[in-house]
């Protein structure tokens, strides 16, 4: 820093006096896109921000000092930075941002745009901001509008390209062979392709859940295939909503909130294929269903249930009434809860809980009947 | 009943011991408040030594879940008897938590 001339010494002084203010202004830029982030409903890998040290200060103003008259010609001394997941989502930030913050156009520059044939890391946008009076005014720091700071918006992959590429010495302005140029820029296009295509399967993925969702409230439920997604959707219906109360109404239970998603593979495995299949599998086992939580909880004082317990006795019903037995039982408790040699004794409890109820006496008596038809 | 917390590095284990009914759950809820404060853990719920548990037991254990998942922590019951499986299985419990 002892070489630095007067004239950047003048500006290191200015930055110093600065830094209080600058401080300020880092936590003020924080809290606003943080906030603005959550209005938005924008989820993000990072939100960065940081006052340049006055070592990284004195660094840029050996190389360059003489073209800034003053500290607030050099608008990175506050510098934020927004890490998104997708590209498209870098263009709505900034439309966040440039309704946040008053943008100075002159010096805001979208690197996505030129188009640079070895710049695919450094291709964020770079917003040059100022904080306006109705987002912030301490009569304390009178300077914070004043101030510019820059708004970094990258990629993920951006963000990784730019620190890798950072950290081989690339940008330094030392050269770099050839050849590993060339690996690098190869890199960089793969990454480029790779942000297309993330958001291109987000896009995707939003529509199909759309249309899904279309469907389910169209009642075209055989048209539906059956998966996580599809299941989620359906289950929001709450399809088993009547039948989880008409079990709580047993012993006048509450009922506590569980995740269906465990199901997915039992209903699977019961040969479902669409949610047309699930709902028929409902309507077909819920009577039964509701009898043997009957049965079960009503010489209890249990008066909590989870809201998957009507789910789980229609499955156990299903087993039961389509000959899967003790061992279709053994495999729905593993499917639900993992392998326990326990839960060959659970299996076995509740056959024999189920065995006096009707549906298991007429499934019994259709399995006699079989060999007799055959 | 009885309710020991040890810890085990990143395991936060409680140690039921008795009957967990009615009468039993102020004083557990009371005992097992510095698992509703941990925050990126494993809580292991041992019930080596639980011989029973009341809808009253459940709701402590559902409460030490709900405070598990907003502080980033994870739940596992361990050593059920049978007949408590059973109680889980009644009431749906079982998908609830994960059970070793």
């Amino acid at each position: 820093m002892e070489n630095l001339d007067f004239h950047c010494q003048l500006i290191l002084e200015e930055y110093r006096e600065s830094l209080p203010a600058l401080k300020r202004m880092k936590e003020v830029v924080t809290r606003a896109l943080h906030e603005a982030l959550e209005r938005n409903g924008l989820i993000v890998t990072a939100v960065e921000a940081r006052v340049k040290t006055e070592e990284s200060l004195a660094g840029k103003l050996a190389l360059k000092g003489a073209k800034y008259a003053t500290l607030s010609d050099i608008t990175d001394i506050l510098g934020a930075r927004i890490i998104t997941f997708y590209t498209d989502d870098v263009d709505r930030i900034a439309a966040m941002a440039e309704q946040l913050f008053d943008i100075d156009w002159d010096n805001s520059v979208d690197k996505r745009r030129l188009h640079q044939l070895d710049s695919f890391g450094y291709n964020s946008l770079h917003y040059i901001c100022r904080l306006p009076k109705t987002l912030c005014s301490d009569p304390q720091f009178p300077q914070l509008n004043d101030i510019r700071f820059e708004l970094q918006l990258r990629t993920t992959l951006q963000h990784a390209w730019a620190a890798i590429n950072h950290d081989t010495g690339y940008k330094s302005g030392v050269e770099i062979p050839r050849e590993y140029m060339r690996r690098m820029n190869r890199l960089a296009g793969m990454l480029e392709m790779a942000d297309d295509e993330f958001s291109r399967i987000r896009t995707e993925i939003t529509d199909y859940r759309r249309r899904v969702q279309q469907l389910v409230q169209n009642g075209k439920l055989d048209d539906v295939l059956l998966d996580g997604d599809t299941f989620r959707s359906y289950m929001m219906a709450k399809p088993l909503d009547r039948l989880n109360k008409r079990i709580a109404a047993i012993n006048q239970a509450e009922i506590q909130e569980a995740p269906f998603i465990r199901y997915l593979r039992v209903l699977l495995a019961l040969d479902c294929k669409t949610l047309g299949d699930v709902q028929r599998l409902f309507r077909k086992y819920e009577d039964d269903a509701y009898l043997l939580a009957r049965h079960q909880l009503g010489n209890t004082d249990l008066d909590i249930v989870s809201s998957a317990i009507g789910l789980q006795n229609i499955c156990i019903v299903c087993i039961l009434s389509n000959g899967g037995g003790k061992i279709g039982l053994v495999r729905l408790f593993d499917a639900l809860n993992g392998h326990n040699p326990q839960n060959e004794a659970l299996a076995e409890l509740t056959f024999e809980q189920a065995s006096n109820l009707p549906f298991m006496k007429i499934s019994l008596a259709e399995n006699n009947r079989a060999p007799e038809r055959g | 009943m009885t309710t020991t917390i040890q810890e085990n590095g990143n395991q936060l284990i409680a140690l039921f011991a008795g009957r967990l009914d009615t009468a039993a759950a102020i004083p557990t809820m009371e005992a097992v408040k510095p698992l509703l404060e941990a925050a990126n853990r494993e809580i292991i719920l041992d019930c080596t030594q639980l011989e029973y548990i009341s809808s009253s037991g459940l709701r402590i254990f559902l409460s030490i879940r709900k405070d598990a998942a907003a502080h980033g922590s994870k739940v596992i019951v361990r050593n059920i008897s049978a007949d408590i499986r059973q109680v889980f299985m009644m009431t749906g419990f079982i998908s609830l938590f994960e059970i070793q």
